[in-house]
């Protein structure tokens, strides 16, 4: 263990910079960019500190914090981590760097504020992510919503506004009523400590019907997250009208936050009602998977597509966290589905995020989406479409790059947990692989069509800068994906093992 | 007969006594020196501001010296207990911040007269008195002073159509109120073999009498402050009262109105019909005060529903207190909640003044579109107190909401915090609004900002403090509201 509260020197570094940031003038916007990136990159190396010094052995909670925040109201400082949290706190690391330079020059408006609301939002991310008192993970989990509203609210699209509200509104009421179960779990065992309230549960839990009742409000704020059809109406809304940006760390991180929070909070919280929701949220999740499919396959714009995939993808993940178990009397638990889920989860990140950052590139050249508006870009930008096709491949699961390590793992624990589902999601992968394909057909491929095409310039420098990593990534994990499950395993079948 | 006073009566009474003079002496020296200011109404009157300033520290200070809480003063007619203490604390407090921004505010407007700045500390005066009357007399002598300063603030700018109208309206309702008020003090009077002291009413004496007097009282203090169904006056009064003085209104008035009401209810022993008439009413006001906020354009009238609805959640703690047959320690909810309200509430006020369109009030939501731009100050307080009022983390609005819907939660009336919640969901979509018209928009009218008042920019950067303040550091006035509670129940 290293001395240092590295957990919260990660959460608040970003914070800190946008502190310091509001006191530039904002005519400096170019000290405004450097500022916020050398920011980010600080995190980013705190956070490879921390994965340095984390074992992966180990399966409880690790670098933990615990004080008193407010004695009187209860609230306790309580930051943790452990194998399911290690993944997501370094995609947020690693990938607010490269929106920042992903934004450099498409963003002009505002600077000084926009770099403040990216800086706000991944420190409300990555407190989410370590956060274990439920006060305090709500209190991160809140904050995370002014800074992306402003970010679709002010630097979106022409339906930004709607956007915004949407979001906004859909995510407070899930998570007020998440707010009221809180309440309900601290008045049943004294306390908003996570761990202490696990323990308390376990040998006092609440009763089975109430227990319905409060997954529903935390699985309502967190399908709303994901989101879990039908639930999902906001996201391609916000999706569309968001920057790059936003979208970028929407899909890449902020989704994750839905399903984090059923592995962390949903499921251990109230175990019964989530065995005797499964087949319910299942269901949904595989509904999901193939409308998601569908609905993205009849899209014209692309980043329409690919926010219609995300909830394709993300249903995926929400299956893998629920079919922990096998059906039946002799119930069995699995725990390929989760480890899937949360490397999912990371991988969904990357595709989709470099998906998001190559989509922003060309209309940034174009000023268009419309697949229509394309075709031929293959012979125009070479280099770009690569990159493209790279994404692609991982974001339809293509042995040896990332999307397929989580998507087999996912699978494999559907068809033993319930070999039905396991099918349907399979139905999905073919799916994917169809839409994202056809785009790639009529969006590189084929004759160069418009003559407003013919003179694109490929990706510079700067763009090469940030998309190289993602690739590194997608490679490394779809090649030696075993160090990074041996990151999630050990908590994983300690976390299973604890739930029932 | 000599009039002669403990040392502890002395104490007790500084504070307000403090209050009165520092109106007087600002009367006097805008009379003395007044005609001999260069600008007139337009100037900022600083010594006005400073002597106002100073006697609210003062005030403040003396505040400290109350001693010997239990000790019957002036034959019962005041307490220094705590509760009392702790809303004296806010009301000061309040009029401290009101009256360092009015100068500046008022010279922007054109009408900086000294009697607004003596009215401030008057009315200041009469609203600690309130909060620390023990019987009924001294009550309504409170009350009916303090409604006199209301009364000439709310007209205070006669050439606004809408000031006269506010003000008419507020003084008829007022008075109707007050007349509910003494009947409801005659009946308790009456209920309990003749009793004015609030210590004597409970326990023994015709319960009828005594319930029906709760009631009646109830209703005239609902009025004060704003409850549905007595809260029409609200919005039409704040729509016509000078924007700074809307906000010292909405805050100190509540305050102090709420812990009269707390005291009398409390005294008067639980009663289960006055504890579901209370409970119907909290559950009434939550919800049509956000209903009716929704589509109002205009923001006076946004806050003053808003305000509606945020007395409904103090109310929740007196619920719970009377559901638990008085044991008083929800209320220190309601203390802690009125402590972020007034810098959550004061702040929206304090901000919204420094912008004027010619010499009115920027009360429109279409007043301060593209404001984010404009003045990103401003914008950025007005930002902070609306999510703040809404009851998003990191504020103190969230921390007051939290206490409230946890001990409502705790103590069996989960009801009640989901109603609140389904109030607070509600009061996100017209919270938002002005967010949105600053910095969603671009300009649509021209509004000027009160540069040279440095008085309101204080005033403002001090709330905005409080704000995060007690969003994030909630602990210290928590433990002091829980300080001020079981003294109370000690009934």
């Amino acid at each position: 263990m290293i001395g240092l509260p590295i957990l919260t020197l990660i959460v608040f570094t970003p914070l800190l910079g946008a502190l310091l940031l509001a006191f530039v003038n904002r005519k400096n916007e170019s000290v405004m960019r450097q500022g916020a990136l050398v920011v980010s990159l600080v995190t980013l190396l705190l956070s490879l500190v921390m994965l340095v010094a984390f074992e992966p052995q180990n399966p409880g909670y690790q670098f933990e914090e615990n004080s008193s925040w407010s004695e009187t109201l209860g609230i306790r400082y309580h930051l943790g981590l452990d194998g399911i949290s290690v993944l997501l706190v370094l995609l947020t690391t690693f990938s607010m760097p490269l929106v920042l330079l992903s934004t450099w020059r498409a963003v002009t408006d505002r600077v000084k504020e926009y770099q403040i609301a990216l800086l706000v939002l991944q420190a409300g991310m990555l407190g989410a992510f370590v956060a274990l008192d439920l006060i305090l993970f709500y209190l991160f989990w809140e904050a995370m919503l002014i800074p992306m509203y402003f970010i679709v609210g002010i630097w979106g699209g022409k339906q930004r506004i709607k956007a915004a509200w949407t979001f906004f509104i859909y995510t407070m009421v899930g998570s007020l009523l998440m707010f009221v179960a809180i309440l309900y779990i601290r008045s049943h065992t004294g306390t908003f400590d996570l761990p202490e309230v696990l323990r308390q549960l376990r040998s006092d839990p609440i009763d089975e019907g109430i227990q319905r009742w409060l997954f529903a409000a935390f699985a309502l704020s967190f399908a709303i997250k994901v989101p879990i059809f039908p639930l999902h109406s906001w996201l391609p809304l916000a999706h569309v009208q968001a920057p790059t940006a936003g979208s970028v760390v929407l899909a890449g991180v902020l989704l994750k936050m839905g399903t984090y929070g059923f592995i962390r909070f949903g499921i251990p919280l109230f175990p019964g009602a989530a065995v005797w929701a499964t087949p319910f949220i299942c269901w949904l999740a595989v509904i999901g998977i193939i409308y998601g499919a569908l609905l993205a396959w009849r899209q014209s714009d692309i980043k329409k597509l690919v926010a219609y995939s995300s909830v394709s993808h993300l249903g995926y993940v929400v299956l893998g966290i629920f079919l922990f178990r096998t059906s039946g009397e002799s119930s069995q638990l699995i725990s390929e589905g989760m480890i899937g889920a949360i490397i999912q989860m990371v991988n969904h990140g990357l595709s989709t995020g470099m998906l998001f950052l190559l989509i922003g590139i060309i209309y940034e050249r174009r000023h268009t989406r419309e697949i229509d508006n394309f075709g031929g870009i293959a012979k125009v930008m070479p280099v770009y479409s690569t990159f493209f096709i790279i994404a692609t491949l991982s974001s339809i699961g293509l042995p040896g790059l990332n999307g397929f390590v989580g998507e087999f793992l996912i699978l494999k624990g559907s068809f033993t947990a319930n070999p039905l589902f396991g099918a349907l999601a399979a139905t999905g992968v073919i799916l994917g692989a169809v839409y994202m394909l056809m785009l790639c057909r009529r969006f590189l491929f084929g004759p160069v069509i418009h003559q407003e095409n013919a003179q694109l310039p490929d990706v510079s420098t700067r763009e090469v800068i940030y998309l190289v990593p993602l690739v590194v990534m997608m490679v490394w994990i779809g090649l030696f994906s075993k160090s990074f499950t041996d990151l999630i395993s050990p908590t994983v079948h300690h976390y299973l093992q604890n739930l029932l | 007969m000599t009039l002669e006073f403990t040392e502890a009566e002395i104490r007790a009474i500084l504070p307000s006594a403090i209050l009165f003079l520092t109106g007087l002496v600002q009367l006097l020296t805008d009379a003395c020196l007044g005609a001999r200011d260069p600008e007139g109404d337009r100037g900022q009157k600083s010594h006005l501001v400073l002597t106002g300033a100073a006697g609210s520290v003062l005030a403040f200070i003396a505040l400290g010296a109350l001693t010997d809480p239990s000790a019957p003063l002036f034959s019962g007619a005041l307490t220094g207990d705590l509760l009392g203490r702790f809303a004296a604390g806010i009301i000061i407090v309040t009029t401290l911040l009101t009256g360092l921004g009015a100068g500046g505010y008022l010279g922007a407007i054109g009408r900086n007269r000294g009697e607004f700045h003596a009215l401030l500390s008057f009315g200041a005066g009469a609203m600690v008195l309130l909060a620390q009357s023990a019987n009924l007399v001294a009550m309504f002598v409170a009350v009916e002073t303090l409604s006199l300063a209301l009364y000439v603030l709310a007209g205070y700018v006669r050439d606004w159509r809408e000031s006269s109208e506010g003000a008419f309206k507020y003084f008829v309702m007022g008075a109707f109120s007050s007349g509910f008020l003494l009947l409801g003090m005659a009946f308790l009077y009456g209920g309990s073999g003749g009793g004015i002291d609030l210590a004597a009413l409970g326990g023994h004496g015709d319960e009828p009498l005594i319930a029906v007097g709760a009631v009646l009282v109830l209703i005239g203090l609902g009025f004060k402050v704003g409850a549905v169904p007595f809260h029409s006056w609200v919005p039409d009064v704040y729509q016509g009262t000078p924007m700074l003085a809307a906000g010292w209104m909405a805050v100190a008035v509540k305050v102090c109105c709420f812990v009269a009401l707390i005291r009398i209810i409390l005294a008067t022993g639980v009663n289960t019909v006055v504890a579901s008439l209370v409970e119907a009413l909290a559950v009434v006001t939550i919800l049509l005060g956000n209903l009716a906020a929704l589509n109002q354009t205009n923001l006076k009238r946004m806050l003053a529903y808003s305000g509606i609805a945020h007395t409904g959640y103090l109310m929740v703690p007196l619920v719970l207190v009377l559901a638990s047959h008085g044991d008083g320690a929800a209320l220190s909810g309601s203390l802690f909640y009125l402590a972020t309200y007034l810098v959550t509430t004061l702040a929206a006020f304090t901000a919204l003044s420094t912008l004027q369109q010619g010499d009115r009030d920027c009360d429109t939501i279409d007043s301060i579109r593209g404001l984010g731009r404009k003045h990103p100050v401003v914008a950025l307080v007005i930002t902070l107190s609306m999510v703040s009022l809404a009851g998003i983390p990191l504020t103190a609005g969230f921390m007051g909401k939290f206490t409230i819907f946890s001990d409502a939660v705790a103590g069996g009336k989960w009801h009640l915090a989901l109603i609140g919640v389904i109030g607070s969901m509600i009061s996100v979509y017209y919270y938002l609004r002005p967010i949105v018209a600053m910095y969603f928009h671009e300009a649509l009218e021209e509004t000027e900002k009160a540069e040279a008042a440095w008085g309101l920019h204080l005033a403002m950067l001090l709330l905005s403090v409080g704000i995060l303040y007690l969003g994030l550091f909630p602990e210290s006035i928590v433990s002091l509201s829980r300080g001020a509670v079981p003294l109370l129940a000690g009934h």
